[in-house]
C-alpha cells in the first residue's frame, strides 16, 4: 500500500483509535501520545508489510499497549518523587468483546466536544482538535499556523492538562448546546485561519481550510438534522468555492466584484447551496446559516451587478439583531448602498463613526472611501482611502489602498 | 549540537511606504517589484523549511503601527509610532536552526539576491545573533 493511501487512512483512523482508548482507560492525556505513537508505528510498518486484517482494531491495541507503558512509567516517576504515597496503578481492562461499545463515531464526537471544551483557550483547542481529531502532526499544525513546533506542544500540553485537571469525563454532555457552539466556533477560526497570509509564506501552509472542511464533514455526518451544522459546512463551501479566483498569479487579493466568476467551483457551490436550502426550514436559524446563505447569493450571480441584494441587506439585518457585531453592520450598509445607493449606505456607516471598534478598521475606512467616491464627493473619499492605508497592517491591503489614493490624486 | 540563531533584517517607515506604493522621499514600487519579492521570499522559506532548519519566520507591519511601552515616575507610559521616518528598525526575521554559525551566516547571505530597487538594495544588511538558550551542562 502507497504510504500516501496509508496516511490518509490514518488521518481518518485518529480519533476513532484515541476514542476507543479514553473510553476504555481514560487517561486522555497520556492516551493521546500513546495513540500518536501507535499512529507513527504503523506509519512506518504498513506500507513495508502490508495492511493488518483489522487496521482499527490493530491500533487500538499498540496503543493500549503503549499506555499501559506510559503508566507504567509515571507510576514509577510518582513513587520516586513520593509525591504520592500509595499510588496503584488501576487495571487495565483488556480490549474485548465490549457489546455496549457505542458506535465511533460517538467517539469521535465526544472527542471533538472534549477538545474544544469551552474552558481551553481557543489556540489551545484549534491545536489540540488539528493533532487529536484531525490526525495532524505538530509539524504540520506548526506549518500550517505559522509558528514554531515547540509553541504547538506547549498549546496541545497545556490544552489536556486543564482535560485532565477539569475532569471533563469522556461522554457526551446532556443537553449543553453550548458545548457544540464552542465545537463550531473552533472549526470556523481553523477554516479562516487557512485564509491568513503574509509576503512569503504562500507556500508554507497545509491547507488549513480544507482540513476544516474535513473535519466539519465528519461532524455533519455525526449530527444530521442540526442546522447550525448544515449552515457552517454550507459557509465553508460556498466561501471556499472562490478559492481560485481570489488572488492573481503575484499573490495579490481581487476584490469579489472584480473576480472571475468562471474560476469559482461549481460543483461545491451546489453542495452548499442544498446544504443551506435543506437547513433553513429545519430552525431554529442561527448565523451560521444566515451567512451560508448570503455566500449562496454571491455564488449563484452572474456578476456584481446581477446580485439580489435586497436579499443579502434583509439577511444582514437579520443577522444584525443575532449579534451586534461591527463587522456585520458595515456588511448590512454595503449591501443597503447597493440596493438604495451609496447616500443610503453611508447613513448607516455614520452609526458606526463612533465605535471604538471601526475608528481604526481598514475596512470600515476603506468602505467608506468606496461609497464616498460612488456618491461623487472625490475630497472626502480620497481622505478616506487615505486613512484606510493607514489603518491597514498588511502590506497588500496597502498597496490596493494607496492605488487607490494614486487614482484619486491623479485623475485620467 | 544544533543551535537557533534570529536572522534579522531592516527597514524604515520611508522604506515600507515606497513597498506599499505611497508617494514619499523615494520612487514607489511597481508591482512587479512587490510580486518579485513575494516569489523570493516563498523560494527562501521553501528550501529552509525542506532542509528542517526553519523554526519560525515573520514579516512585521509598517513601523508607524509600533507602539512603545516605558516607564515614566514609575508608571508605564505608552507611546504611538515611536520612530522618525527614516529610522530603521527590525522588518523581519527567521530562526533557524542549524549545525553552525556560519551556517546561519551563509542563510543570510542568501537574502543578498533578494530582488527590490538598487537604492534599497545598495544598503540593506541583515544581522545573524545567536539565540540565548541555556543547556544543562550534562546534556551538552
Amino acid at each position: 500500500m502507497a504510504s500516501l493511501e496509508v496516511e490518509d487512512l490514518l488521518r481518518r483512523l485518529t480519533p476513532q483509535v484515541l476514542g476507543a482508548v479514553v473510553r476504555r482507560y481514560g487517561h486522555f492525556d497520556l492516551a493521546e501520545d500513546a495513540t500518536q505513537e501507535a499512529l507513527l508505528a504503523a506509519a512506518t510498518q504498513w506500507p513495508r508489510d502490508g495492511l493488518p486484517h483489522d487496521p482499527r482494531a490493530w491500533l487500538v491495541t499498540v496503543a493500549a499497549r503503549r499506555l499501559t507503558d506510559l503508566l507504567r512509567a509515571e507510576q514509577a516517576r510518582r513513587r520516586r518523587e513520593e509525591i504520592v504515597a500509595q499510588w496503584a496503578l488501576t487495571e487495565i481492562e483488556q480490549p474485548g468483546a465490549d457489546q455496549d461499545r457505542p458506535a465511533d463515531g460517538d467517539d469521535t464526537l465526544v472527542l471533538l466536544l472534549m477538545c474544544c471544551h469551552p474552558s481551553l483557550s481557543m489556540a489551545s483547542a484549534i491545536a489540540l482538535t488539528l493533532r487529536a481529531v484531525g490526525g495532524l502532526s505538530v509539524t504540520e499544525i506548526a506549518r500550517a499556523l505559522l509558528t514554531s513546533e515547540q509553541t504547538i506542544t506547549r498549546r496541545i500540553t497545556r490544552a489536556k492538562q486543564s482535560i485532565k485537571n477539569s475532569g471533563v469525563p469522556f461522554a457526551l454532555p446532556a443537553g449543553d448546546a453550548g458545548r457544540l457552539d464552542a465545537v463550531l466556533r473552533v472549526l470556523y477560526l481553523i477554516f479562516n485561519e487557512g485564509y491568513a497570509s503574509t509576503v512569503g509564506t504562500q507556500l508554507l501552509r497545509v491547507d488549513l481550510a480544507e482540513e476544516a472542511i474535513r473535519l466539519t464533514r465528519t461532524l455533519h455526518a455525526l449530527l444530521p438534522g442540526d442546522s447550525e451544522v448544515d449552515g457552517l459546512l454550507a459557509l465553508m463551501l460556498l466561501v471556499h468555492a472562490r478559492h481560485r479566483a481570489r488572488t492573481r498569479a503575484d499573490g495579490s487579493l481581487i476584490p469579489m466584484a472584480e473576480q472571475d466568476r468562471g474560476l469559482w467551483d461549481r460543483t461545491a457551490i451546489e453542495e452548499g447551496v442544498a446544504l443551506v436550502t435543506a437547513a433553513l426550514p429545519l430552525g431554529p436559524t442561527g448565523p451560521y446559516q444566515l451567512q451560508a446563505a448570503i455566500a449562496a447569493l454571491h455564488d449563484e450571480a452572474g456578476s456584481a451587478q446581477a446580485t439580489d441584494w435586497a436579499q443579502i441587506a434583509a439577511l444582514y439585518g437579520v443577522l444584525l439583531r443575532l449579534d451586534d457585531n461591527p463587522v456585520v453592520a458595515l456588511n448590512h450598509a454595503v449591501a443597503v448602498s447597493m440596493v438604495a445607493g451609496p447616500r443610503a449606505g453611508l447613513t448607516l456607516l455614520q452609526g458606526l463613526e463612533t465605535d471604538s471598534r471601526m475608528t481604526t478598521s481598514r475596512r470600515f475606512h476603506a468602505v467608506r472611501a468606496h461609497l464616498l467616491e460612488q456618491s461623487g464627493d472625490q475630497a472626502a473619499a480620497l481622505a478616506a482611502y487615505q486613512t484606510a492605508a493607514r489603518c491597514a497592517t498588511n502590506t497588500q491591503q496597502q498597496r490596493y489602498l494607496n492605488q487607490q489614493v494614486a487614482r484619486l490624486q491623479n485623475p485620467t | 549540537m544544533a543551535v537557533k540563531y534570529m536572522i534579522l533584517t531592516f527597514a524604515s517607515q520611508q522604506d515600507y511606504q515606497a513597498m506599499t506604493g505611497q508617494g514619499s522621499s523615494q520612487p514607489v514600487w511597481t508591482q512587479e517589484d512587490y510580486a518579485a519579492l513575494g516569489a523570493f521570499m516563498d523560494a527562501f522559506n521553501k528550501e529552509l523549511l525542506d532542509s528542517g532548519e526553519l523554526v519560525e519566520t515573520r514579516g512585521l507591519s509598517t513601523p508607524v503601527h509600533s507602539r512603545r511601552v516605558r516607564l515614566q515616575e514609575g508608571v508605564p507610559v505608552v507611546t504611538d509610532g515611536p520612530y522618525a521616518e527614516s529610522e530603521e528598525v527590525l522588518a523581519g526575521y527567521w530562526v533557524v536552526e542549524c549545525a553552525s554559525f556560519d551556517r546561519a551566516t551563509e542563510i543570510a547571505s542568501r537574502l543578498a539576491n533578494c530582488p527590490g530597487p538598487d537604492h534599497l538594495r545598495a544598503r540593506a544588511y541583515a544581522d545573524v545573533r545567536p539565540i540565548d538558550e541555556h543547556q544543562p551542562d550534562f546534556e551538552g
